[in-house]
């Protein structure tokens, strides 16, 4: 898992794909049930407009693809589905689409389980059935529905890499993927790459600035995915929660008085609240996972290759345990870790079928920091990054639920000097530290009726924002009148805003 | 008849109407020429920079040209040779701009077509002005020095009218008439310092130390220009410059110790206890350096300097420029050494406060500003290049670095805001985001890049890693680096990172260290491994 920007290569660019096919059927099993099976995916999705988080943006057609597993759901990509409002689903060269759900959907590795309102839609459709993990250089057909046509496309090419990547939908996570020499095409997304009659990935993302590079979703992470959600919720994949420097220098490793050929590499930071908190600690050499020896750059034997030594966690499921050795003052230890979610807040990822949080006082517009925010036109400004970024990393003991922000002011008389602001990070109000933006609507609601002023001071700006109490108070439902808010407030979990 | 009348009245009017509003109308005559054949001179520069990526290298060689005018000194400079004794204590004033990291200064008479060479005796970067001494009795021979005048406030079209000298080439020197816009503070970005500047639009060819001339006496030197808008520093500051600039006292350019903004409203008045009538500004900021940073404090209501009231948004009824910034107050009025009274409003109670004038001082900062004609510094150990951050380190990522720079880096420029620095990874005490820098971290030093040896295989990935200790030492120069070095651990020099970086530690063995840095050195052709 990496946290910052400057660490984080993320280079893939989202496209839906698909990978074409010349019609042979060399190598492959009966190609034409696949095809039944693979269906173009119609969404009409509608976005937060992050910039006024009380409206919606227009609504757009996005297109991708998906195919028929076991039991009659329709297997593709959460980026595919996601924020969706009506989602059509059409039969191979059929033009008629039939409505589907969202069944269950994992953002973080970009997959989503799909459902045909309509029984009649599954008539004579063969589910395709998941296969394994292919071997390096071995052919795989892909299938899907790019743009450039209507009918279904058919791609093939080679495993050029099984590797760990970034999934560019969630942002932030790191899972395994699979590299193949096909071109994309942006429509692809979903579908299934198969051999030999199996599926064996989703098609997910390439990357654009390179020739014949695309990526699917390997089958061990489908599983886990659908394993989890068997008790109706989706959990998440786990994560160790500790960063790793590689160990390949050797005077590093004998300065850590390391054995020989030990492998191993060097444990730097141990993220609090996460399943390695209280077993790993920071100066650990890891050598071994689940028996499995770690190399000195991190990696141990998977197949015929090798691969992040994260393998062995993202296949498990939350409350599995883990098998570690470690290296620790001079011994190796034997320590068995439980795995949790990622400890790290959802604001982390990019955030998808959610409405912004936010919360309007004074005509002030407060929202909680998100990568959605930072990552909006104008907005990835140094003190926002430290907040969003660093302050977890270099200062964890000092991180907040949320980062609570000023976004912008609507322009009233009672906040008149302050119209121009942005971005202003609020640390306390009335002098008391704001944790969340539940908190400060609290905080809000409980000032005494007889206080003079509400101060909202920040630790990035010397200046504070004084606003009058009762005039505020007063001005309140003019402001949301005047500027067509029917809501103050969207906070999760909270009592509707009355102040 | 009646027809006529109008016709006549109507063209009356029109004159009238276009007297009134063409300036060349009101323009006063072109000065003379002639005399500046002995006043101003010729002024081609070669400069080359470093390449703060590689220290140890310099960077291209680039031309510039301009004019040097001829200033002569109220005290002599204790470095003054005897040539310019004989030759009436002469010297060419021109900007710092045309001559910073010069490796030749060429200065040309009209009369004389042979190129002399100039030698840099002095520079002002911050307000962007420059001394050149030239060694040559013959050069100097019936070259007379420019006498600076005042500009005329700025209340008529009359007293907007200026010429500027422009040269059209060597043989042809000429004059440009333009107009005074207005007297403004401009900030100098590459300095981070506020300077007086005289806005003069129409001058379309001036460049680097152009002289302007209001009724025929000088008023202002041309610091660079904009299309059809010229930057001047007004006679005030140039014959500031040139009263210190030759004597010990000269301590660089008066400037305000303090970073402010206005109150926005009325609510923070009143919560601030400041009277509704009372105008002024709040300090939002310390400047490490400058007039009121050691009286002043973050929250200070500041409503008069001396006998000035400073209105909302800053601005102080100039006796000669009437509404203007109260730099100027600082910049032209008081001098350095000078005491002056800043009147303020503090915890709601009103306090006078008693302070010498102070200069700008650009090496106090945390990420110190660019500095001209000092080789980089860094140090190069087992590979790794240790280098301070400064503004010109981050330059290297362009015009942009502002938003190109990585924006860990960028962070450091907040340094009065957050202490981002931890000193002890485990302890919450130097984490006070609020709190000024303390005295003793005075620079942020990276490893910004690792040079490749069998020493670091294994870290050559690391780049613009912020260093926190060596040996347990922690690091805030380059000096500490050095030191750091000294003490090893257990025969291996450790070095720790900031949280975030590409990894947080490295391993030096202390034994293999001496051959590696030789190696490194013949290998990638550097001159010398330490440069401080």
């Amino acid at each position: 898992m990496k946290f910052l920007p400057d660490r984080s290569k993320i280079f893939i660019l989202v496209t839906i794909l698909s990978i074409s096919l010349i019609s042979s059927s060399y190598g492959f099993a009966n190609s034409d049930n696949i095809e039944q099976s693979v269906f173009r995916i119609t969404n009409f999705q509608q976005r937060p407009n992050w910039k006024s988080p009380w409206k919606m943006k227009n609504t757009t057609k996005g297109e991708g693809s998906g195919f028929l597993i076991d039991d009659g759901f329709i297997l593709t990509n959460a980026h595919v589905v996601s924020d969706t409002r009506i989602l059509l689903v059409n039969k191979l060269s059929s033009p008629n689409p039939f409505l589907a759900d969202v069944v269950a959907i994992a953002h973080d590795s970009d997959l989503a389980l799909l459902k045909v309102r309509d029984h009649d839609f599954y008539k004579n459709l063969t589910p395709l059935k998941l296969g394994g993990v292919p071997d390096l250089q071995s052919r795989v057909r892909a299938y899907g529905y790019p743009v450039g046509g209507h009918e279904l496309s058919r791609t093939e090419g080679v495993v050029s890499r099984i590797e760990f990547g970034t999934y560019v939908h969630p942002g932030i996570d790191s899972h395994l993927l699979i590299q193949t020499d096909s071109a994309i095409n942006p429509g692809n997304s979903g579908g299934p790459v198969t051999q030999s009659g199996q599926a064996i990935g989703v098609a997910f993302q390439s990357n654009l600035n390179l020739n014949d590079v695309g990526y699917f979703i390997p089958v061990p992470l489908i599983k886990r995915f659908l394993i989890d959600i068997k008790d109706g919720t989706y959990d998440g994949v786990p994560e160790i929660g500790i960063e790793t420097s590689p160990l390949i220098n050797k005077h590093h490793r004998k300065y850590l008085g390391l054995p020989e050929e030990s492998g191993g590499i060097l444990v730097e930071r141990i993220v609090p609240f996460s399943s390695a908190d209280g077993v790993i600690k920071t100066g650990d050499v890891l050598t071994k996972i689940e028996d499995l020896k770690i190399d000195a750059a991190g990696m141990v034997n998977y197949g015929e290759q090798q691969v992040a030594f994260y393998i062995e966690a993202e296949n498990r499921q939350i409350g599995d345990h883990l098998k570690l050795q470690v290296w620790r003052n001079g011994n190796f230890e034997d320590l068995l870790l439980k795995l949790e979610a990622p400890p790290f807040g959802e604001e982390m990822r990019n955030s998808y079928d959610k409405r912004p949080e936010y919360l309007i006082f004074g005509g002030l517009v407060f929202i909680a920091l998100s990568r959605n925010y930072i990552h909006s036109p104008g907005n990835l400004l140094p003190p926002l990054a430290y907040e969003h970024w660093y302050r977890e990393v270099e200062r964890p003991d000092t991180r907040r639920q949320q980062v609570v922000i000023l976004s912008h002011v609507l322009p009233a008389s009672i906040n008149s000097g302050y119209t121009n602001l942005r971005n202003f990070i609020v640390s306390k109000l009335n002098q008391e530290p704001i944790n969340s933006l539940s908190h400060l609507d609290q905080m809000l609601k409980k000032i005494p009726s007889e206080t003079e002023h509400v101060v909202f001071e920040s630790k990035w700006n010397n200046l504070p924002i004084v606003l009058n109490l009762k005039k505020s108070l007063a001005q309140h439902n003019s402001i949301l009148k005047n500027y067509g808010i029917e809501e103050s407030s969207y906070i999760l979990n909270n009592t509707k805003n009355n102040y | 008849m009646f027809k006529n009348n109008k016709l006549l009245y109507s063209a009356v009017f029109y004159i009238y109407i276009n007297l009134l509003s063409t300036p060349l109308e009101l323009q006063a005559e072109a000065p003379d020429i002639n005399p500046w054949f002995k006043q101003a001179v010729l002024l081609k520069t070669y400069q080359q920079s470093y390449d703060w990526r590689i220290p140890w290298e310099k960077g291209d060689i680039s031309t510039q040209t301009g004019l040097g005018l001829v200033v002569s000194l109220p005290e002599s400079p204790k470095n003054l040779s005897s040539e310019n004794v004989k030759s009436g204590n002469l010297y060419l004033m021109t900007t710092a701009e045309l001559v910073a990291n010069a490796t030749l200064i060429e200065a040309t008479r009209k009369d004389i077509r042979v190129p002399f060479q100039g030698k840099l005796m002095s520079m002002d970067f911050a307000a962007n002005l420059a001394l050149i001494e030239i060694n040559n009795a013959k050069f100097w021979s019936q070259l007379k020095p420019v006498q600076f005048f005042s500009a005329k406030s700025s209340k008529n079209d009359e007293s907007k009218s200026i010429y500027s000298l422009i040269i059209k080439s060597p043989d042809e020197w000429d004059f440009e008439s333009g107009s005074i816009e207005r007297m403004t503070i401009g900030h100098r970005e590459k300095s981070d310092a506020w300077v007086p500047i005289l806005k003069i639009s129409g001058l379309s060819k001036s460049r680097h130390g152009y002289p302007i001339l209001q009724d025929n006496k000088t008023i202002a030197m041309v610091l660079d220009s904009n299309r059809s808008v010229a930057k001047a520093l007004p006679a005030g500051m140039l014959l500031e410059f040139l009263n210190r600039v030759g004597s010990d006292k000269f301590q660089g350019l008066t400037h305000r110790g303090f970073k402010w903004r206005r109150l926005p409203q009325g609510s923070i008045k009143e919560y601030l206890g400041i009277p509704e009538n009372k105008s002024g500004i709040m300090i939002s900021q310390i400047l490490p350096h400058g007039t009121g940073s050691d009286v002043l404090k973050v929250g200070d209501y500041l409503t008069t300097i001396g006998m000035l009231k400073i209105s909302h948004n800053g601005k102080i009824n100039h006796p000669n420029w009437g509404f203007t910034l109260f730099d100027l107050l600082f910049l032209d009025q008081y001098k350095a050494g000078d005491y002056v009274n800043l009147s303020v409003i503090r915890d709601k109670k009103p306090l006078t406060l008693n302070t010498k004038v102070k200069t700008y001082g650009n090496d106090s900062n945390l990420v110190p500003m660019k500095r001209v004609g000092f080789p980089p510094r860094y140090i190069i150990q087992g590979g790794f290049l240790f280098q301070e951050l400064t503004i010109d380190y981050l330059s290297i990522w362009g015009k942009n670095w502002r938003t190109r720079a990585p924006l860990r880096l960028r962070l450091f420029l907040e340094q009065n805001k957050t202490v981002m620095i931890p000193k002890n990874n485990n302890s919450d005490n130097n984490y006070d985001t609020n709190k000024i820098i303390p005295k003793n971290i005075s620079r942020v030093v990276l490893v910004t890049q690792v040079i490749p040896d069998a020493i670091n295989i294994g870290y050559q990935n690391l780049s613009n890693a912020v260093v926190l200790k060596i040996n347990d030492h922690s690091i805030n120069s380059l000096l500490d680096v050095s030191k750091a070095f000294l003490k090893p651990k257990n025969k291996f020099h450790l070095i720790e990172f900031l949280p975030g970086s590409e990894r947080m530690s490295v391993v030096l063995p202390f034994e293999e260290l001496e051959k590696s840095n030789h190696r490194i050195k013949i290998n990638f052709r550097i001159p010398k491994l330490y440069s401080l």
